[in-house]
């Protein structure tokens, strides 16, 4: 694999990351689930952007990247996408990391990397 | 039983098919994706790293269409599923895209990739359980 190509697909892998964070922020209803009381809805909205930019960069860098290669190949690399957005979730979102969840994921991003590598 | 726990757990119950949905829709759009990027294969983008040729198959605008459509039943989801429990549930798109590559577009599902996916299911199921878990506690 090309530099270049190892190079986007990060760039796709974290800008995906970064918009389901924002997506996140912005989807908060208050009283819906716990954890620090939601932004004011104009906020909310200026996150939601932010999390449509950054996966419509990623939809564009995949798009080019498909066309490159094989789906069942490229595909399978956003799984590393799991951990980080369950790792990103606990520190941004406040959210908490059970032991069956940390098992879970683990178990969902090794499988994926095995897909990936196959 | 007491009459004010339904409504919650309606919403409860909710959510886990709006993720469900949000994958089956995310699959059909990969998919449909990868055929429009097929069709485009040789079409010259005015940008080299941002690749807008691809636009050009009627696919491509079909994938765009579920892929919407996936990303309001995920923000659907995400109002009551904490993103942590949320996104590694919606990853059965990784059981379900490479599936659906070797049934639509008749790639190669090797020995090492169905070890992958049985992990993946493995994984799914025990965070399904955290799921369980949280509806219990609701």
């Amino acid at each position: 694999m090309r530099a270049v190509t190892l190079g986007l697909i990060l760039v796709s892998l974290l800008t995906f990351v970064g918009g389901q964070l924002c997506f996140k922020s912005a989807a908060d209803e208050p009283g819906e689930v716990p954890g620090p009381p939601p932004a004011p809805p104009q906020r909310r909205a200026v996150v939601f952007g932010a999390g449509i930019v950054c996966m419509t960069v990623s939809f564009f860098v995949n798009l080019h990247l498909l066309q490159q290669l094989d789906l069942s190949f490229l595909f399978p690399f956003q799984g590393l996408s799991v951990l980080i957005v369950t790792v990103g979730a606990s520190l941004f979102l406040r959210e908490r990391l059970t032991v069956p969840l940390v098992i879970g994921t683990l178990l969902i991003t090794v499988g994926v990397m095995l897909v990936s590598a196959s | 039983m007491s009459p004010p726990s339904e409504p919650k757990r309606f919403a409860t119950l909710s959510p886990i098919f709006q993720v469900l949905l949000c994958a089956v829709f995310g699959t059909t759009s990969e998919v449909l994706l990868k055929v429009g990027a097929a069709h485009t294969q040789h079409t010259v983008s005015p940008l080299p790293w941002v690749d807008v040729s691809g636009l050009m198959s009627a696919w491509t605008w079909v994938s765009i269409v579920f892929t919407l459509l996936s990303l309001v039943f995920w923000m659907s989801a995400l109002r009551t599923l904490p993103l942590g429990l949320a996104f590694p549930l919606s990853n059965s798109v990784h059981v379900l895209i490479p599936l659906s590559c070797w049934a639509f577009l008749g790639e190669v599902i090797n020995g090492r990739r169905w070890c992958g996916i049985a992990l993946v299911v493995t994984g799914l199921l025990v965070v399904a359980r955290t799921y369980a878990n949280l509806e219990k506690r609701l």
